[in-house]
């Protein structure tokens, strides 16, 4: 008897909660169309801004932007997956009034397509897409040059001159990096050798973490990561050995192995982009900034570091923002030892953006 | 000197839904006595010693352990009173060492001391001429060992009183021997120990003392020196109910289905059927008679291809069956009604229409081009329904809600009604009540009028006086006897049952 | 001392079939809310955005459908095993199965007229999702290999195996090296309400229920899979043939989750790809759970599934993060579960002395 009661009693609540949700809804459904004045900007996540990495860094830019232009207000949607829910989180946002979408994987790229074509007059930015349209951005950046620079961290601080890389998947992206970094190492520590280790994922500690082990049971004594969390960090400062961060200073969550790192800056791109959809000025375009435009650095270099280490990081990052040199400047050998740029040439973006091959001094392959 | 018993159960009673199991029971176990409880299958003899093991309560009557009534709520409390038992079914853990299965469960330290464990185990064995390697696992043993290591189980939490449940089904004769001889150590040591069986035999051999269990009552309680196997059989299967007769014919009809040297291995792998040799005619009901467990169930499984045989032949109508399909058996005209109603016979959760159209839903006859033609079948299960006089609320009624008469008729039924030149049954009337079971015989008798030619598995000898034309008595895989019912009585076939020459 | 036990009821009302499921999903809102209000947010208007996000525009209806397309068929794929009491935990990898050779179709037939070629993707995809349900199915039926395992492991090896194929010789050379294989040529799309993206998968799956109830109610097979889901002592008595009913359930079941993937490739991602299932095939068994295995059932609740995962995960834009998404469709999972125990047991209490 007692259960029935009870019973009879959770009904009830239940019901008067739902009649609440009615009411509640039709007081609240004006709330936004107040609002019309507003500049409406909203984010495709493939992680979440809790993964302190990739997303993370995106985040960043997008408080940075509202902080910067009081007008907009933002709105995210997280955790999106590429296959048959981006098209519609796409939609949902433009439906909400974004009159910007951006997205900050490279998946992305049919759906938004798809949905620029029905909204014209909506723009949309593409991180580290391919095509663009008519009112379809992409933008990237040089993460290379950082890479570059932190390779020469991790070159000269290695003491039996194994490195460790933990990589995501062998694309172009990666594969740049893994380059970048590796020519960095060689510039300071030419007997050194940069063990590559796939883990075929790019937001998931545990097999990010397994990768990083692997390497450190390898007898790496340095670690640099391509992967989204700071797994590959914490993995380091448990073995007691240096790392090399990515995305954000991950100085944080490894405070005496991490270095540096390559960071991400996205604050002052999107502040300027979206000023300029404000204006009317926006035209759409394949932007691929580097260190020169500040969308990527180098996080601030452990002072663990020697400082003659650190001046001729500086130089060379000098170097590269005046535009003197670049990375893949010949003359760059391929993995096995052959010359794949020579010496007076440079790769093409193009070249760089469909990088399948690795450096001469990097262990492993692409597969 | 008046002896106190270790163990004294007073007036106990204990129904299940629908079987009174034990009725106001008096029994008494004496320290360094080896109490056999006799009795036939479902004699209530495993009930009263659950009861004693803490396994089920009794719903009314006292147990009194050292003259101090107790309350046994759990296997473990019986423990704690010094009441072990060993079940058929052995309790161990297969993938760990007979040390450690010994000690599992025990009372003891938060620390085990392994070699202390051990060193009492092996103490514990050699006191009680009980040869086990504690350190084997249990995986790796035969059965008799496993059945020693239960034992030291219960030696090693201090019980005085073991019993055990059936415990040579499962043993070679030599096992048996080194079996009886522990129990004789046991007994001399002051322990009680009661040994639950049927087995005539074993009583005269071991037991001191013998209590005789039938349908739930104690209908004899003597010292071994003051009883005989005669008597001792009397006890277990005697009854005084006078049956109407039915018209036997002493004529037989033409032979319809015949077994010759049959031999069936059980689920073990071991022979449960030996060179069995049988008749069936046309027109007559057989009864297989014997105390379950002694190759019943394995021979009329053989015969309904249930079962596979290793040597011998099975003919029906004079064509060789005993390696065809089911369905081609029953094609034949070849039936069986399994001893598992609910589960083989008749299909849990679905509905009777789909239960009644078991034999029948590949007849061209009940299909509408490619599907199932449900008004035939619909029809051709209120037919049953009628004929069969089967209460039934809605045929689209899931089956599990018929009663147990209800659902022997659905079964019979649907089987009588495909018109079988043989029909075999295994146990058909077990758990109906007496209109039940009188509606089932009447059903059979009525198919034999038509010439099918019937085989039974009866586990009741009043059963076969009832409605059997001949009795074949089963004992231990063999077929002992076929005899004319009208011409023998049922102190011969009890004995034969028995195993007594 | 008293004691709470289950106990298996015997029959059960119409209204408390009903009633149990909705007592279910309130009872979620309710947990849900509190957590909300806890939590610093305006439950009202959270739970207001949900079911907008789900039905409050044709839209929003039109992607709830989109959703619960794949989570109906993979429903009713293993809920065809399931009703024989074969445990298919394999319907995500019959799934990539099914899309792998869907793709290899259009790479080699891509110029074909889209009819043909589009009824020769469905085809290729239920031979490959039926192969891949057949190869635990026969070991199942010959050496007694448990379905559970063998099925759950094959998952991974087709998921790999689409992840070999778009990294490597499947690769798109114009995607600059990244995992994509070739976007399908027009023909290969599947056919769409104009203006949404509910593709002509939806009659797929209808016509699936339609069939599968059909076949499981009016034909002898289907008659015989009851009877052996049921009690195989009794299928085996009436002497059925258990090692072949086996196979094609297995083949039937692995099919439909192949042609799901069939479905997701040419009606949405237009492409191979890796995540082409937002684990359909594991959300598929607690589908056809839910819906005891019925088709019709399953359709519905696919619906409903599809607008709990659809209206849930738009209220992020309302600053929800997607933790407590997550918690608010668990929690309606949860209830709903707990509420199917309710239903074939109740609790009593027990006296004892």
């Amino acid at each position: 008897m007692k259960w029935r009661k009870l019973g009879v009693l959770l009904l009830v609540l239940a019901f008067a909660a739902t009649m609440v949700v009615g009411c509640g809804g039709s007081q609240d459904t004006s709330a936004p169309d107040q609002t019309e004045k507003e500049f409406k900007v909203g984010f495709i996540y493939i992680g979440a801004p809790g993964d302190a990495g990739w997303t993370y860094a995106h985040d960043e830019g997008r408080k940075y932007l509202e902080q910067q232009i009081p007008g907009v207000k933002t709105v995210t949607l997280e955790n999106v997956p590429e296959g048959a829910d981006a098209e519609r989180s796409i939609e949902q946002l433009v439906q909400e009034g974004c009159q910007v979408v951006v997205a900050n994987s490279f998946g992305y790229g049919d759906p938004m397509l798809e949905v620029a074509k029905r909204y014209p007059d909506v723009t949309f930015l593409h991180c580290s897409g391919l095509q663009t349209a008519e009112n379809v951005s992409t933008y990237f950046g040089r993460m290379y040059q950082p890479r570059y620079l932190s390779g020469m961290v991790a070159g000269a601080m290695t003491k039996n001159g194994k490195i460790g890389y933990a990589a995501a998947y062998p694309i172009p992206e990666v594969i740049r990096g893994i380059n970048a970094f590796t020519l960095g190492v060689k510039a300071v520590n030419p007997d050194a050798t940069v063990k590559v280790v796939w883990s075929n994922t790019w937001v998931d500690p545990t097999l990010e973490k397994q990768a990083a082990q692997s390497l450190i049971d390898a007898g790496c004594d340095v670690l640099a990561q391509h992967a989204d969390t700071p797994a590959v960090q914490q993995a380091a400062e448990d073995a007691g050995i240096y790392s090399i961060g990515y995305n954000s200073d991950m100085r944080k969550f490894a405070p005496n192995a991490n270095l540096t790192s390559p960071v991400w800056n996205w604050g002052p791109y999107y502040v300027r982009v979206i000023q300029s959809v404000i204006d009317g000025t926006w035209k759409s375009e394949a932007y691929w900034g580097g260190m020169a435009d500040g969308i990527v650095d180098l996080a601030p270099i452990s002072d663990k570091v020697p400082t003659e280490i650190v001046d001729q990081v500086q130089a060379k990052k000098q170097e590269i923002i005046q535009g003197e040199w670049d990375v893949f400047f010949g003359p760059i050998k391929a993995q096995d030892g052959t010359v794949k740029v020579p010496e007076g040439q440079a790769l093409t973006d193009e070249e760089m953006l469909s990088m399948d091959w690795f450096v001469y001094g990097v262990e492993g392959t692409i597969e | 000197m008046k002896r106190v018993p270790v163990v004294e159960m007073i007036g106990i009673n204990k129904w299940f839904p629908g079987v009174k199991a034990n009725k106001n029971i008096n029994f008494r176990v004496y320290p360094g006595e080896i109490h056999a409880l006799l009795g036939e299958n479902g004699a209530g003899k495993s009930t009263l010693m659950s009861i004693l093991a803490g396994l089920y309560r009794p719903d009314s009557g006292t147990v009194k352990v050292k003259g101090q009534p107790l309350r046994l709520r759990s296997p473990r409390l019986a423990l704690q009173a010094g009441i072990g038992m060993i079940h058929q079914h052995f309790r161990l853990v297969n993938n760990m060492t007979v040390a450690e299965n010994v000690m599992l469960g025990a009372k003891g330290r938060v620390r085990i001391r392994t070699e202390e464990i051990e060193k009492r185990v092996r103490d514990l064995s050699e006191q009680f001429g009980l040869a086990v390697d504690p350190h084997a696992k249990v995986s790796h043993l035969s059965l008799g060992e496993q059945q020693r290591v239960e034992i030291l189980k219960m030696l090693y939490r201090g019980c005085d009183t073991l019993i055990l449940d059936e415990p040579t089904t499962v043993l070679t004769p030599q096992e048996v021997k080194d079996l009886f001889k522990t129990l004789r150590l046991m007994a001399d040591q002051g322990k009680a120990v009661v040994l639950i069986t049927h087995k005539l035999s074993e009583v005269m051999e071991i037991a001191d003392y013998v209590t005789v269990l039938r349908r739930g009552e104690v209908v004899g309680s003597d010292h071994i020196h003051n009883l005989d196997e005669q008597t001792l059989t009397r006890m277990m299967v005697a009854r005084e109910v006078i049956f109407p007769e039915f018209n036997r014919s002493h004529q037989l009809g033409p032979t319809v289905l015949a077994v010759s040297d049959l031999s069936v291995p059980n689920d073990r792998g071991r022979t449960a059927v030996r060179r069995a040799n049988l008749e069936l005619h046309e027109g007559e009901i057989l009864a297989i008679a014997g105390v379950a467990g002694n190759g019943q169930r394995e021979l009329v499984e053989a015969l309904a291809g249930l079962r596979p045989v290793s040597a011998g032949s099975i003919r029906l109508q004079g064509k060789e069956i005993s390696h065809l399909p089911i369905r081609e058996r029953s094609e034949m005209g070849l039936t069986f009604i399994p001893e598992d109603r609910m589960g083989m016979g008749l299909v849990p959760n679905i509905s009777v229409v789909e239960n009644a159209m078991l034999r029948v839903y590949r007849y061209p006859e009940n299909r509408r081009g490619l599907l199932l033609d449900y008004r035939t079948l619909e029809a051709y299960t209120y037919s049953l329904v009628d004929r069969y006089q089967i209460a039934v609320a809605d045929i689209y009624h899931p089956v599990n809600y018929l009663s147990g008469g209800n659902l022997q008729k659905l079964l019979l039924g649907r089987e009588l009604d495909l018109d079988p030149t043989v029909l075999v049954a295994a146990y058909p009337v077990r758990g109906l009540d007496v209109a039940a079971t009188q509606a089932v015989y009447d059903l059979l008798l009525e198919q034999r009028q038509k010439g099918t030619a019937i085989m039974l598995v009866l586990e009741d000898l009043d059963d076969v006086f009832r409605i059997a034309d001949r009795v074949a008595v089963m004992y231990n895989g063999e077929i002992k006897a076929v005899l004319n019912v009208s011409e023998t009585d049922i102190d011969s076939i009890g004995a034969l049952m028995l195993g007594v020459q | 001392m008293k004691r709470l036990r289950l106990v298996r009821r015997n029959n059960e009302s119409w209204l408390v079939k009903v009633a149990v499921p909705i007592l279910s999903i309130l009872l979620a809102i309710l947990v849900g809310w509190i957590f909300l209000v806890l939590s610093g947010y305006d439950a009202a208007e959270t739970y207001r955005r949900m079911i907008q996000g789900a039905f409050g525009s044709p839209y929003a209806i039109s992607e709830t459908i989109v959703k619960a397309i794949p989570l109906a068929l993979t429903g009713l794929a293993v809920s065809v095993a399931f009703r024989m009491k074969l445990w298919n935990i394999g319907a995500e990898g019959q799934l990539y199965m099914g899309a792998f050779a869907a793709a290899g179709v259009v790479m080699f037939l891509g110029d074909w007229p889209s009819w043909l070629l589009l009824s020769v993707m469905l085809a290729a995809g239920f031979a490959a999702g039926a192969i891949w349900g057949l190869i635990p199915g026969a070991l199942r039926a010959f050496w007694n290999v448990n379905e559970t395992i063998t099925t759950l492991l094959l998952n991974y090896v087709a998921i790999f195996w689409v992840s070999y194929l778009v990294f490597g010789p499947w690769k798109d050379p114009n995607a600059m090296g990244f995992p994509l294989a070739p976007r399908f040529p027009q023909a290969a799309y599947l056919p769409v309400i104009p203006g949404s993206r509910v593709h002509i998968g939806i009659l797929v799956a209808v016509a699936v229920a339609v069939l599968l109830y059909i076949v499981m109610k009016y034909t002898r097979w289907g008659y015989e899979v009851r009877v052996t889901g049921e009690s195989p002592e009794a299928a085996r008595y009436a002497g059925m043939n258990v090692v072949r009913n086996i196979l094609l359930v297995m083949l039937v079941s692995g099919g439909i989750a192949g042609m799901t993937g069939m479905i997701e490739v040419s009606g949405i991602t237009h492409r191979l790809q890796q995540d082409i299932s937002a684990s359909y095939g594991y959300t598929g068994i607690i589908i056809a759970w839910l819906a005891r295995l019925n088709p019709f059932t399953v359709l519905l609740v696919a619906f409903l599934f599809g607008a709990l995962l659809v209206g849930g995960f738009g209220v992020q834009t309302y600053g929800i993060p997607y933790a407590i998404v997550l918690m608010l469709q668990g929690a309606v999972l949860f209830f709903l579960l707990a509420g199917d125990i309710m239903l074939k047991y109740r609790l009593t209490i027990t006296r004892e002395d």
